[in-house]
Formats: structure tokens, C-alpha cells, sequence
């Protein structure tokens, strides 16, 4: 783990850690790529179960709960401090930077009514007007 | 004796599937991507195969990181459809094929592929968005469909060369299935799209066309790529791609692009492509001539 202050220089440059280059030739390179972040099973085992918190709202009954009192469902679900405030503020770019799966995200999204759109404009940064100007037919969504 | 009579590649974008379910065929936004499917839907409705082999994979829906197989062969006579958080897509179960595909995953297994099998599990929008486009459905689908699952999803993946090779031995074990049944074989996925982190939005469309050229051509260009430069090109969620390779493995050298579709409108290039063994058009001839439709 390195030091926080280079931590936060590489955050602060958007330059993202890549752990999964460590040991998979085949993502050789990918830390030229900036803004990415691979799900390698190092994330996947970090944030297990923030994952299957997200996972288990394909189930209505725990969409439900999550509507009626996220807090406990939080509790509940043992989620760490870290990762409720996460969830809480809807810090879409700061969870997949923590190591939860777009795929499981977007189950989130549907239970707050956002659109796909909707994620992609806050983990750009901008406003969903913006990110609708840089697309080639906005109207298909 | 199974045969292998073509082969689909196809974007599998969840607002396929929901641009069908609220009936936007007519619609200046979508008429492109409807219009793109109707050329392979009437190859389907003509040649009438009896399975589809679909290369798919799972976005976190029916699988999750308890257990998330590298390649899975679904083997049930049916295949619900899962609310995958905002309800289920109103279409009725996917037939499965269970002796065709117990068979295929002997023949698999023996040949050294040692993929895990999967009973009642759902088909996620990685399966049914394309394939309401493809085939009609009502009062039930016209045919089986045996899912083949590929983790695209959690590092390591499969690399694009393993995926090819998958492919071929998909084809030896269609071809040593012992009854008459056509198969169309359809790797889905793409095309260029990131999803997540800053660089979400990014597309490549130069990217597209090449990929689409080597596909066809020189699929072994592409199965010496690592996934990093999928990533580089498509875009994080464009690695996806490596599941068309997977499609070409199973075919032969000799087919032909009958169709092909790009359309770009939001934020994944979302594209079909139809190929045809000459085995296949021995028997008629549709489509004398390859006909292109690209727009971004």
C-alpha cells in the first residue's frame, strides 16, 4: 500500500491504481488508460459484500426495504462505514473506485429511478444536459 | 448429423430490449436499429434453424461472485427471464434443448474444455435483449436456445484466443451430434462502449470497422490481442467483444457476410452482423449480395 500522500497525488491527477496489473499479463498497460478501473478478483474480494448488497436488488422484497429505510438495510447487510457512506451520498465514480461491478450498480440505479445515462454523466463529472450534447442522438435512451 | 448453417454477431445493450418492450420500431430514434435486425430476422424465419447456440454473458444477475464460472452451458428445457431491478421483460421462458446440450457439454468436456453446467438459472438482457429482435415470439419462440455463459465481467477472463478456440470445439461437438438439427451460432456483445470510471462515453467507431473486418476475415489477428488492448480500443466494457470470437471459432472459412449494421446513437455502438455457411445456401439462395448499412 503506498504512502496516503502519493495515494491522494495519483487520485488528484485521475490517474487510477491499477492492482490488477500485478499479476495478469493481459491487462499489461492498461494503467496508460486513464478513468478505468478493472474488476480483477481483487476488487471482487474486497467488496464482496458491498457487491451482493447491490446484487440483491434484482429481489422486489429487498428493493422494498431499501426504499422504506436504506439505514438498515445497511446495518443489516453489514455493510462497513466506508461503503454505507458511499451508498449514501450515491458516489457513483467513489464505489467503483472502492471495487463494486457496473453490472451491480446499475440495480441500484434502477431502484433510484435513475437512468443509465443519468450514472454516466456524475462518474464523468458533468451535468446530464452535457453528457447528452456529447451524444449523437440523445433522443435514444 | 447437426450442422452449423451461419452465424450472428450482436450487440446485446439493454435498451435493445427495452426500445422493443415500448414498441419504438417507429421511432426517428430507433427506426436505424430496427430496420438493422429485420434482414437477419427474415434469414432466421427462412432457414428456420432448430437451435440457437448464443455466446453470452451475465451481467451479475443469474450468477453472482460466489460462484462465477469462466464458461457455462445452460442445459434446461427452459429459461425464465429475471427482474434484473426494474421488473421482468414481459416475453415468454426461453426454450432450452437439454439433449442437445448435455451433449454438447460432454463432447466439450472430453475435448478438454472443461466449462460448468447451470440448470434454472435466468437469461439476463446479456441473452434477451437481441434476441426479441431476432426472433418472433408470440404465443412462444420458434425455436431452442442453448446458452453458452463467458465471464467477461471479473479479471481474469478468458483470453480472446481461448474464446476462439471454445468456438472451435463448439463446432466439433455440433458436428458429432448424431440427429438432424441446423444450428445458427450467435456470439453477442459490443461494440466499442465504456460504462464506468471517468472515461465512461468513450467509443471508437475506426475501432468498430476494423474489428468487423477482422471478424470476418482474420479472426486470428484477433485472438492475439490481450485484453488491455481491447480495452485501449473498444473501451473497458468493449472487451466484451472476445465473445464474437467464440461465434467465428465455430464457424468455417467460407462464409459470407450477408448483413451488417452500425448504429451509434447513445453511448455503445450497437451493431448486427450476419454470416452464412455455403452449406446453408445450398439448399436456397437469400441474399445474393451483401448489403451494408452503416450509420453513427
Amino acid at each position: 500500500m503506498p504512502p496516503v500522500a502519493a495515494r491522494s497525488v495519483r487520485r488528484s491527477l485521475r490517474i487510477p491504481v491499477h492492482r490488477a496489473t500485478v499479476a495478469n499479463p493481459q491487462l499489461r498497460g492498461i494503467e496508460d488508460v486513464d478513468g478505468t478501473y478493472p474488476f480483477d478478483l481483487r476488487a471482487s474480494v474486497k467488496a464482496f459484500n458491498f457487491n451482493r448488497f447491490f446484487w440483491r436488488m434484482i429481489e422486489p422484497a429487498w428493493r422494498e426495504r431499501f426504499v422504506r429505510d436504506e439505514e438498515a438495510l445497511y446495518r443489516e447487510a453489514g455493510l462497513s462505514a466506508e461503503e454505507a457512506d458511499l451508498a449514501r451520498r450515491r458516489n457513483w465514480l467513489g464505489m467503483v473506485r472502492y471495487g463494486v461491478n457496473f453490472f451491480v450498480l446499475e440495480k441500484f440505479a434502477r431502484v433510484l429511478r435513475m437512468s443509465n445515462p443519468e450514472v454516466y454523466a456524475k462518474m464523468r463529472g458533468e451535468s446530464f444536459e452535457a453528457f447528452l450534447a456529447t451524444r449523437n442522438v440523445p433522443g435514444a435512451r | 448429423m447437426a450442422r452449423i448453417i451461419g452465424g450472428i454477431g450482436t450487440s446485446h445493450v439493454p435498451t435493445i430490449g427495452v426500445a422493443y418492450d415500448k414498441g419504438k420500431a417507429d421511432d426517428p430514434a430507433w427506426a436505424p436499429l430496427f430496420d438493422g435486425y429485420r434482414p437477419v430476422a427474415k434469414w432466421l424465419a427462412e432457414r428456420k434453424p432448430d437451435v440457437l447456440v448464443f455466446f453470452y454473458n451475465d451481467h451479475a444477475t443469474g450468477f453472482f461472485f460466489d460462484v462465477y464460472p469462466t464458461f457455462a452451458i445452460g442445459l434446461s428445457p427452459s429459461f425464465d427471464l429475471p427482474d434484473e431491478g426494474a421488473g421482468r421483460r414481459p416475453l415468454p421462458a426461453i426454450r432450452g434443448h437439454p439433449e442437445f446440450a448435455i451433449h454438447m457439454a460432454e463432447s466439450l468436456v472430453n475435448d478438454e474444455f472443461d466449462l460448468a453446467t447451470f440448470q434454472g438459472r435466468p437469461l439476463d438482457h446479456g441473452c434477451n435483449s437481441p434476441l426479441s429482435m431476432l426472433w418472433p415470439h408470440q404465443p412462444d419462440w420458434p425455436g431452442a436456445l442453448v446458452p453458452i455463459e463467458i465471464n467477461v465481467l471479473q479479471y481474469p477472463l478468458p483470453t480472446a484466443r481461448r474464446c476462439y478456440k471454445l468456438g472451435q470445439a463448439v463446432r466439433r461437438a455440433v458436428e458429432s451430434y448424431p440427429e438432424d438439427l441446423d444450428v445458427v451460432i450467435v456470439g453477442t456483445g459490443g461494440l466499442s462502449h465504456q460504462i464506468h470510471g471517468e472515461r465512461t462515453g468513450f467509443n471508437n467507431t475506426e475501432w468498430d470497422m476494423r474489428f468487423l473486418d477482422l471478424i470476418e476475415r482474420d479472426p486470428e489477428a484477433l485472438t492475439r490481442m490481450t485484453h488491455a488492448e481491447y480495452v485501449k480500443q473498444g473501451g473497458a466494457e468493449g472487451v466484451e467483444v472476445i465473445m464474437w470470437l467464440a461465434m467465428r471459432g465455430a464457424l468455417s472459412n467460407r462464409i459470407r457476410k450477408l448483413h451488417q449494421n452500425y448504429y451509434l446513437p447513445m453511448t455503445t455502438a450497437m451493431t448486427v452482423v450476419l454470416f452464412e455457411e455455403p452449406d446453408a445456401a445450398g439448399r436456397s439462395a437469400v441474399g445474393s449480395e451483401v448489403v451494408t448499412h452503416s450509420r453513427s
